[in-house]
This record gives C-alpha cells, sequence and structure tokens, in this order.
C-alpha cells in the first residue's frame, strides 16, 4: 500500500511525456462510447465496431475495444464522464455518440487538445474539433417518414408527431424534415407537436397514451421518431383499438418489437437506419485517421423504408435483424 | 494535539476508515498493471477531483442535514433548477458575479421552503423534501419551456473547464471552491457552536430542546445554509454542461446520501463528518473513473456502488454496536 501512495504522489506532480502512436505490435486502443447500451440499436453499433476490428485484424491492424455507454442512461454529465476517464486513459481515439449537441462540445475539445482524435457517429455536435460525422442523414429520413405517411392518407388526415427528447440532435433532425415535408401537403394538418416521449418505454407510454386519449377520435397518422418512442406508440394505439392501420403509424429504427408490429399490421412503415454500419464506419474512419489518410468531414450511412410488403428481401432482412450473434457471441 | 482526547480519537478513526477504503479502491486499480500508468497519473486525479465537485458540495450540506437528524431528497431537482435559472440570467445579460450569486441564492430559498416546513409545520424532512424533488424538478422544466437552456459562450464555462490535459495543475476553479468550502464547513461543523448544537440537536432533539438550543431556528438555518450548497452545486453543473438542463441530476440524492453514508455519517443523526463526506464521494468518483479505465461493464461499476455502500453501513452498525 505504502509503494502504491508513493506512485500515486510521484504521479500527482509529474507532466506525462508525449505518447505518440503506439508502435507496430502494440494494439490501437479505441473507445466507443453510444448514448446508452440497452437499445438494440447500440448493440447494432456494437457489432458493427466489432466487425471493423475483425476486419482491421485480418489485415494486421490490432485493435482494442473499449466498449463503454454513461452510468445512468441518456445522463449528459455521466456521459461526459466517461469522456474524461477515457481522455486519462490515453486511448488512441474515440467515437463517441454525445447525447447533447452543446454538453459534450467541451470535453470533446479538450480531447482534441490532448492529441486524442474523436469521430462523432449517430448524433451531431456543435463543434468543429472532431474528426468525422458519421451518421444517418436525420433530416432526409424524417422527410422519407412524412412522404409514405401521406401516401398512406391519400394526402388527408390530422397527424400527430411525438418528439422523443430535447438536445438529442438526431431526432430533431427527423422531426423537422417530417414537419417541413408535411407542409407541402395542405391537406395533412399537424394536431400536436410538442409533446415528448422521454428517455424510456414507459415515459413514452405515458405520452402516447396521454396524447391519444386526447386526440385518438381525430387523429389520423402518427409519427414517432425512435425506436423507444415508436414501440409505446404502436402499443397505446392498440390498446384503444386503433391498431391494425385504422390509424396509420410510421416509425423510426427496427427494434424487435417494432418489426413485429410491422408484421401484424399496427405499424404501416419503418424508417431503418443502419446502426451496424454506423459502428464500422465510425470504427474505420477513426483507424483511417490515426494512419495519416484524409477522411471525409461527413460519412452518410443511409435510411430505407420498410414496408410490410418489402420486409421479406435479404438485404431489409439483413437491416432489420443485424447478425448480432456473429459479432457479440 | 500532543495529547488527543478520547473524542479527537474516534473521531480520528472514523476519518480513518473512510480513508482506508479510498486507498483500498486506488490499490485495486492500480494493481492492474495495464491501466496503473493511466490511473495513477496527475492528469487522471485532477478529472476525479473534477468529477467529484458537484457531489461534493451537495454533500457538504447534505451532511449538515444528515448529522441534525433530518434528509434532504430534493438535492437533484434543485441542482437542475438552480442550473436552468443561472442559464437563464445569462441569456438575459446579466453579469457573472450576479449570476452566481442569483444561482446560489435560488438554492437558499428552496433550502428555506423546506425548512419552514420541516421546523415551522413540524413535518417529515422525507415527506417534505420529496415533495420538493417533484415541485423543484418541474420548475426547471417549466422555467426552460421543457427543453436546454442554451447560452453563448460565458466566463461560468471556466469555473469547470479542464486545461493543461497532461498533468494535475492547474485544477479548475470549482475543485478550490469544493476544498475550500469544505474546510470553512469542518471549522464550523467542529469549532463553533452552531456546529455543536447541529450534533446535539441529531443526537437527541428532546434533550437538545430541553438544554435551551432553539431547534425551530436551528432547523432552519440548516436546510437554508444546504439549500445555499445546493446552488454552488447547481452553478458547477451549469459550468459543466455550458447549458442550463432540466433533466440533469436525476438520482444525484442518492450518489449525495451514499456519500456522507459511506464517509461515516448515521441516518439517525447525531454522527458525521465533513472529512469523511469528502472522501465518500471521491471513493465514488475513483470506482467510476476505475471501471472505465479497466473496462469494467456499467452494470458492474452499478453493483460494485451497491456493495460498498452496504459494506459501509454495516461498518458502522459495528461501531456502533462495540461503542453501545
Amino acid at each position: 500500500m505504502r509503494a502504491t501512495l508513493l506512485r500515486w504522489l510521484l504521479g500527482m506532480g509529474l507532466v506525462f511525456p508525449l505518447a505518440g502512436l503506439p508502435a507496430a505490435d502494440k494494439p490501437l486502443k479505441i473507445a466507443v462510447i453510444p448514448k446508452g447500451t440497452t437499445h438494440e440499436f447500440w448493440k447494432s453499433v456494437h457489432a458493427g465496431a466489432v466487425k471493423a476490428q475483425r476486419e482491421l485484424a485480418a489485415q494486421g491492424v490490432k485493435i482494442e475495444l473499449f466498449w463503454k455507454g454513461p452510468l445512468k442512461e441518456d445522463d449528459r454529465d455521466q456521459q461526459i464522464q466517461v469522456v474524461e476517464n477515457f481522455m486519462t486513459r490515453r486511448v488512441d481515439g474515440m467515437v463517441l455518440a454525445p447525447l447533447d449537441s452543446q454538453a459534450l462540445a467541451a470535453p470533446v475539445a479538450n480531447a482534441a487538445k490532448a492529441g486524442i482524435p474523436v469521430v462523432i457517429f449517430d448524433s451531431d455536435l456543435k463543434s468543429d474539433q472532431y474528426v468525422s460525422f458519421v451518421a444517418t442523414d436525420n433530416y432526409q429520413g424524417g422527410c422519407l417518414a412524412a412522404e409514405h405517411l401521406a401516401k398512406l392518407l391519400n394526402g388527408q388526415g390530422n397527424v400527430i408527431l411525438l418528439r422523443y427528447a430535447v438536445g438529442s440532435a438526431s431526432t430533431e433532425a427527423r422531426e423537422a424534415g417530417f414537419l417541413d415535408t408535411l407542409r407541402k401537403h395542405p391537406g395533412l394538418k399537424v394536431i400536436s407537436s410538442d409533446q415528448y416521449g422521454g428517455a424510456t418505454r414507459e415515459t413514452a407510454y405515458q405520452a402516447a397514451q396521454n396524447l391519444l386519449n386526447r386526440y385518438g377520435r381525430e387523429v389520423h397518422g402518427v409519427f414517432a421518431p425512435n425506436e423507444s418512442t415508436a414501440i409505446p406508440m404502436a402499443k397505446a394505439l392498440r390498446d384503444i383499438g386503433q391498431g391494425g392501420g385504422r390509424v396509420k403509424m410510421v416509425g423510426f429504427d427496427a427494434g424487435t418489437q417494432s418489426v413485429q408490429d410491422l408484421r401484424a399490421g399496427d405499424v404501416q412503415g419503418l424508417v431503418v437506419q443502419n446502426p451496424l454500419r454506423m459502428g464500422y464506419a465510425g470504427v474505420m474512419t477513426l483507424v483511417r485517421h490515426l494512419r495519416g489518410e484524409p477522411v471525409a468531414k461527413r460519412v452518410d450511412t443511409g435510411v430505407t423504408l420498410v414496408t410490410a410488403e418489402n420486409m421479406e428481401q435479404a438485404e431489409i432482412q439483413a437491416l432489420l435483424h443485424p447478425p448480432l450473434d456473429q459479432y457479440l457471441k | 494535539m500532543s495529547h488527543p482526547s478520547p473524542t479527537q480519537l474516534t473521531r480520528l478513526l472514523n476519518v480513518f476508515g473512510p480513508v482506508l477504503g479510498l486507498l483500498f479502491v486506488i490499490g485495486v486499480f492500480s494493481a492492474n498493471p495495464e491501466v496503473r500508468p493511466y490511473f495513477l497519473t496527475g492528469a487522471n486525479f485532477k478529472i476525479i477531483l473534477t468529477q467529484t465537485v458537484i457531489v461534493a458540495i451537495c454533500a457538504l450540506g447534505m451532511t449538515l442535514i444528515i448529522v441534525s437528524g433530518g434528509i434532504d431528497l430534493s438535492v437533484g431537482s434543485a441542482v437542475a433548477l438552480t442550473s436552468v435559472v443561472g442559464a437563464t440570467l445569462i441569456v438575459k445579460g446579466w453579469p457573472v458575479p450576479a449570476v452566481g450569486l442569483m444561482t446560489v441564492l435560488a438554492g437558499a430559498a428552496l433550502g428555506l421552503l423546506n425548512g419552514a416546513a420541516v421546523a415551522g409545520l413540524r413535518m417529515m424532512p422525507f415527506i417534505v423534501t420529496l415533495g420538493m424533488m417533484g415541485v423543484a424538478r418541474g420548475a426547471a422544466k417549466w422555467m426552460a419551456g421543457n427543453q436546454t437552456v442554451n447560452y453563448p459562450n460565458s466566463p461560468i464555462n471556466q469555473i469547470m473547464t479542464l486545461t493543461a490535459p497532461r498533468q494535475l495543475l492547474p485544477l479548475p476553479a470549482g475543485v478550490w471552491v469544493a476544498i475550500a468550502l469544505a474546510v470553512v464547513m469542518a471549522v464550523v461543523m467542529r469549532q463553533t457552536v452552531f456546529g455543536r448544537h447541529v450534533f446535539a440537536l441529531g443526537a437527541n432533539e428532546l434533550a437538545a430542546q430541553l438544554s435551551g438550543i432553539r431547534v425551530r431556528l436551528h432547523k432552519l438555518i440548516i436546510y437554508t445554509l444546504a439549500g445555499m450548497f445546493f446552488g454552488m452545486a447547481g452553478l458547477m453543473q451549469l459550468s459543466r454542461l455550458t447549458q442550463g438542463d432540466p433533466t440533469v441530476a436525476i438520482g444525484l440524492e442518492l450518489d449525495v446520501i451514499a456519500a456522507v453514508v459511506i464517509g461515516g455519517a448515521s441516518l439517525s443523526g447525531g454522527s458525521g463528518s465533513i472529512a469523511g463526506s469528502m472522501i465518500g464521494a471521491l471513493i465514488m468518483a475513483v470506482l467510476r473513473n476505475g471501471s472505465n479505465q479497466s473496462g469494467w461493464p456499467t452494470y458492474m461499476q452499478e453493483i460494485i456502488i451497491g456493495i460498498v455502500i452496504i459494506l459501509a453501513v454495516a461498518v458502522d452498525r459495528l461501531r456502533q454496536r462495540r461503542a453501545g
């Protein structure tokens, strides 16, 4: 214990020398930091990161992956702590999905100052200190959802948007794309767009129930901008007997339950991202940057509209059921 | 101090327990040769200290309350509300010192309300502050218009900004503020009449009253003073997030209570120390930092922190049984 204390005291005063890129035999240490770890979406991102790790290993580039979300899901301060802790861990780089576009800007700038490059994925950051932004074009995803809903309703009807959470840039962009596109259809009226589902399915379920209690009789179409709002909204629609397509619903992301809802006909469309490609491209972009290769400042990982008609196609199946077991055991 | 009295010795032992705990936790993470070169650095301890500031400042107020035999569950909400108050004032263009002052005073106002209900209406602090937890959280969301309050860059952001990422010094101003406040509070709790009255109140309220201590006035002061600390923590949270976030610090009260309990305080009142609580807060921050860097999964961290809390209370029980 005494030796430990001595080292600690010594370490406190010491200025650590600059650590350059590790030698060829030393693995690159890369931290991948999601917004949380329980959503299926993040598990696919994890699988994508592992896929990149394996492909790079086959090329002879060893990667040590740290997969670490905030201790409390969706807690900004805790995610800042994770970024800071990996900064002193002196990882070679970080791949981060910021919980908030502003709150995470300072920690990322700090990491950059400490010589640790950060690739941002999923959600944007109000900063220019990152290497690259790897994400779905979320605005485009919202537009796609609105066009599909307009088609389902033949351009006529009342529409509800259940928002996700304040400060989450990805869902806010989807919501904006959705509302902007709806404006092009004068027959579609937005009767509620100011309610938030919040962080968990439980809070979103309550918000959906409350909304439908108020608007259940006049609503014709609903959009929910992510997994944790789409699943409870579909459930709330079923609860009041408006499932099965009586109220048209478009969701976002492909959680297991959402895919079942699509198959059962309670959901008429899902705008699906490619989280596996996001994790993969995030790690790959970072490694390319670490090797000194030029990388694009913005990498789009694409959106796809999945409906009951196209859901059995092979490439859609790969999106709906990412091969998690193959990568996460 | 050449001849420590028995009470001083007990106190020394009470603080020594948590210190051993802290050294043990640091030792556990240092044992891993892969993690040690990163974990045992000045730069890392700067980060640990910075991450401790908010819980530590809250724990100063909470120690006061718990020693006096009370409890405050509204801490997390108070931090969120005061951080929103601060952010809103920055948006309105108030000068920095005024923003700081008003943020702290907003916390004091919440504490005053708690204290008034507890002392004036003789209500149970658990229930009063449980209510305030909802009221303050709701008020924060209301005031912020149900979203985060973003402001252009302000000098307030500098309070918790980390600079020179490869060495211990300079520490962010927030760390020094927390240390200074802790020293002041330690002196107040041990050396002043007010501090002794707080202990007396927690040990036996009736006896305290019979011996002429103005119980209700003291409770009012205790909750208000604690509220000021929560407001100060709100200012730190504001600086750290560079925004006012009405959803921040949910469940913070549990971290703060855990820090105070790990530090040797008893929830039945009458015992506890500022130094112990500060070390309790540090232990939890070190656990989080070390598990991150060792690559332990998040659920392991939650389990370990839970076990540490239970162990701390068990040790406290043993100590009391021996003393009794």
